[in-house]
């Protein structure tokens, strides 16, 4: 499809180095194994939720809602483990239902009802709110009973073990080699356009390269964590949905002009739904993922998520009218963005200018986004 | 007389094309200048120049305004030397009423204020120069498009404009409105209003220039005096080449009927009036069925819901063979083997932003799996088949398709049809807005397609065409049908009192 590497990618790339370097000479422990660690965790969280955020902006909707979801769906999980002493998986599993059920419904009043998506989630953003407060009778539920590992706090404490880590690793870039090198030899095949070889093994060459170090650290502190594993999958599945599937297919062609979709035998309602449906199942692995990051499930959980969501998906590329977009850029958007408040927090920057970055980040991608859709 | 404007040697580059080569042009006080040539052919680039929206110093060469060189930076500057131009698609502001429409940005006020009695006044006396006999203070959204071009027309008297140019105004216009709307010309020609004028409606060009232009390639080819040349000749000068036969209809011989559609009654939504009454009729494999009528007839209702997307059925059945067609949704008509090229490409055929492999399979997508993955290779084959058959002028599958020149663009819309494998395929306009050499093409396709025993179903606004291409003729009136004819039977004269609901009996002559 379209060129995926471009002046914007490289200056997002050189915007992450520029947040980088002024963290890491400001607070040198910003590049510690440990902070790493914990970056590659508020990472996986974030870019997970973008990925599902991406799903709705690409048929041109928007959702408000996810970062109260975060909330409830968490709550509900601590809630059965902590209270009712349920198992943390058929906990998850209640959890995960709730979150489909609620954004399907979403989904189905937005496009059978044509209420604009920016109402009927900024109104699941104040009933999710209130609904989380009730289950959790707006106090702290641990994820996990009197200091006990369960399946739920394990969620964001389990590394893979340095050997694990490394055949992970190896794995993945093995994979990205063989996918580059086949996509590179069919779209030739068909005569499209192609990367020259300096530049494919040059790209190759520096995703190794990022990979390894990215592992090196990891090691040094206790390994992959779990969160940066489950991201990968979301990923993976997410890039395979919208771009080999016609479900994805469908979500570009609505986003890039409904009407048209419509005559061409789009199932417009039905795709949309769906992009609803699948993220409502990320926003349960998200929730769960924040919650046990915080180790329990408080009032404030999944504050402002939605927004960052938002800005990773529009950082890395994807256009609020619908049609653009892709996973690669969404993950390079959530890591600007995790790198950013990871940095704050570290600096101990105080909740009012904390909130005030992230507003000024948000309306600067969107300026952005705006220009460069102009033309 | 000596040029009002003067447009010399102009040369404008994008990446990797050169859109005007060394172009001149001249328009004189009082004229009406063509400008004519094949879409791509650099008429709108040149207009886009001459507008301000291509800035000086984004090209090479000289404008001159009075004799004198000049230079647009912005769109506010050609109108301040009194050029307005009237775009296809209106800049008028649909809940605002005609009067504020006609001084928007040009307010009539006093002390700051406006100043709604001379608002009111003003406004009558220039709709009364343009012969639009309604009140200032209907809303612009209650007229029609005629009516609104009109009122564009005068909004640029109202800034006292000297130069004004119309980019295929008549497009969309009834037979009536565009009669209007060339009087409402000659009457601004008459007074020294100077006037470019693009159209690919030749027939509107000879009886309205003065001067033709033809511009092809990016490149001036002649201007001439309309009296001393004739529509084959510039016709000639438009695609370089003769067109000798320009509806190469074939003799068809029609199979099985495919399509039948009986005592169909149809309203907007299931609470208001039938907007469509008791229409029947078929079309049988390998023949093309034209239906004609005036704008507002119900000609593209008929096609919306022929294919599923749009109208409540009120009474009456579609049969596809012997399968009778609910017709829910688009999804189920192309199904059932009917496909759709709508009349405005640009609003329902295209994904503007997507290559053209995007917008040929999208129809077909669904078709093109392995497993539940789409199978790259086999839609990439696919893909290149129709681009190679209908000969798309692009330099790759894939190429966005707002890239594309109105027929190029076309041909995508037609190919994403085509590849759904259609029994029936209903065109919607299809040569509205595309260049001669494509619309030819378009008809070499109708030729194809009947011969492959596909039936085709032509809606045509354009009288020529229609007797042209179809084998049988249905004309509608008012969302009836008031009249068919055979190939043999139809004249202009018998289809345009159809078309006024005047006879219903084809054997009037």
């Amino acid at each position: 499809m379209k060129k995926q590497f471009s002046i914007r990618d490289f200056s997002l790339l050189l915007s992450l180095l520029a947040i980088w370097t002024f963290f890491a000479l400001a607070a040198p422990q910003y590049l510690s194994a440990r902070n790493i660690s914990m970056l590659s965790v508020e990472l996986a969280i974030t870019a997970t939720l973008a990925l599902g955020m991406l799903l709705v902006i690409l048929p041109g909707h928007i959702d408000l809602s996810v970062g109260s979801g975060v909330g409830l769906v968490g709550g509900i999980a601590s809630v059965l483990v902590f209270n009712h002493g349920w198992p943390a998986g058929a906990a998850f599993g209640i959890a995960i239902a709730v979150a489909v059920l609620a954004w399907t419904l979403m989904g189905a009043l937005i496009v059978r009802e044509r209420i604009p998506s920016f109402i009927i989630t900024l109104g699941g953003l104040l009933i999710f709110k209130g609904a989380f407060w009730l289950v959790i009778g707006s106090r702290t539920v641990p994820v996990a009973p009197g200091g006990q590992t369960n399946l739920y706090s394990l969620l964001t404490t389990y590394y893979f073990p340095p050997a694990v880590s490394w055949t992970l690793g190896l794995g993945v870039f093995a994979v990205w080699i063989i996918m580059t090198l086949r996509g590179r030899a069919r779209r030739k095949a068909l005569g499209f356009t192609v990367d020259d070889k300096e530049l494919t093994f040059l790209k190759l060459f520096l995703t190794g390269q990022a990979l390894t170090l990215t592992i090196l650290l990891l090691n040094q502190f206790r390994g992959i964590p779990l969160p940066l594993v489950i991201l990968a999958a979301v990923a993976l599945a997410i890039h395979i949905l919208t771009r080999h599937t016609p479900f994805g297919r469908q979500l570009y062609a609505i986003g890039g002009n409904e009407e048209a979709a419509f005559i061409s035998g789009v199932p417009v309602q039905r795709i949309v739904i769906g992009a609803f449906m699948v993220l409502g199942g990320i926003v349960a692995i998200t929730g769960l993922m924040q919650t046990a990051y915080a180790g329990a499930s408080t009032t404030t959980i999944g504050d402002q998520m939605e927004l960052d969501a938002i800005a990773a998906c529009v950082i890395g590329g994807t256009s609020l009218r619908g049609g653009r977009g892709s996973v690669i850029g969404v993950i390079f958007g959530a890591l600007i963005m995790a790198s950013l408040l990871n940095g704050m927090t570290l600096l101990a920057v105080s909740p009012e200018l904390k909130l005030i970055v992230r507003g000024a980040v948000l309306t600067l991608a969107v300026w952005m986004d705006v220009k460069l859709t102009k033309r | 007389m000596s040029a009002i404007l003067q447009a010399s040697a102009i040369t404008k580059r994008f990446p990797g094309v050169v859109a005007l080569d060394r172009v001149s042009f001249d328009l004189v006080p009082g004229e009406i200048h063509a400008l004519c040539g094949e879409n791509g052919a650099g008429k709108s680039t040149l207009i886009k120049l001459l507008s301000g929206l291509h800035p000086a110093g984004s090209f090479e060469g000289e404008l001159f305004l009075d004799q004198k060189p000049t230079s647009f930076h912005r769109v506010t500057d050609a109108q301040h030397s009194g050029i307005a131009v009237i775009h296809q698609e209106l800049a008028l502001v649909g809940e605002l009423t005609v009067a504020e429409n006609l001084f928007l940005g040009n307010e009539r006020r006093r002390r700051g204020f406006l100043d709604w009695e001379k608002t009111w006044t003003d406004a009558r006396e220039l709709l009364a120069k343009v012969g639009l006999a309604i009140s200032p203070d209907t809303l612009v959204r209650d007229l029609g498009i005629g009516q609104q071009q009109l009122v564009e027309i005068a909004k640029a008297i109202a800034r006292d404009m000297r130069i004004l140019i119309l980019d295929e105004p008549t497009a969309a216009l009834s037979e009536h409105e565009v009669q209007t709307l060339l009087n409402l010309l000659r009457e601004l020609r008459a007074q020294g209003i100077a006037c470019i004028y693009i159209s690919h409606k030749l027939e509107e060009v000879f009886a309205l220039a003065d001067r033709i232009t033809v511009l092809r390639d990016g490149a001036t080819i002649a201007t001439i005096n309309t009296a001393e040349t004739d529509k084959t000749n510039v016709i000639r000068h438009m695609v370089g080449r003769e067109i000798s036969q320009l509806f190469p209809r074939h003799i068809s011989h029609p199979g099985a009927e495919t399509l039948r559609v009986s005592n169909l009654v149809v309203a907007p939504s299931a609470d208001e009036k039938p907007f469509l009454n008791d229409i029947s009729l078929h079309v049988r494999a390998g023949e093309v069925l034209g239906i004609g009528g005036l704008m507002g007839a119900g000609r593209t209702e008929l096609m919306m819901h022929l294919f599923g997307a749009w109208g409540h059925r009120l009474q009456g059945e579609i049969f596809m063979g012997d399968q009778p067609l609910q017709n829910r949704s688009p999804q189920a008509a192309l199904d059932a083997g009917l496909a759709l090229v709508s009349e405005d490409r640009k609003r329902y055929g295209l994904i503007l932003d997507e290559s053209i492999g995007f917008n040929f399979s999208l129809s077909s997508i669904r078709n093109l799996l392995r497993g539940l993955l789409i199978d790259q290779e086999a839609e990439a084959h696919a893909n290149q088949k129709y681009f190679d058959d209908l000969q798309v002028k692009a330099p790759s599958l894939e190429t966005t398709v707002n890239t594309l020149s109105g027929g190029n663009q076309q041909k995508v819309v037609i190919g994403k049809a085509l590849m759904t494998e259609p029994k029936v395929i209903l065109l919607d306009e299809p040569t509205r807005g595309i260049d001669v050499g494509a619309k030819l093409e378009v008809y070499e396709l109708i030729n194809q397609l009947t011969t492959d025993d596909r039936a085709v179903i032509l809606v045509s606004s354009e009288l020529p065409e229609l007797i042209g291409m179809s084998d049988r003729i249905v004309m509608l009136h008012e969302g009836c049908i008031s009249g068919e004819f055979s190939r043999e039977e139809a004249t202009p004269e018998k289809l345009l009192a159809a078309a006024m609901g005047q006879t219903l009996s084809p054997v009037t002559s």
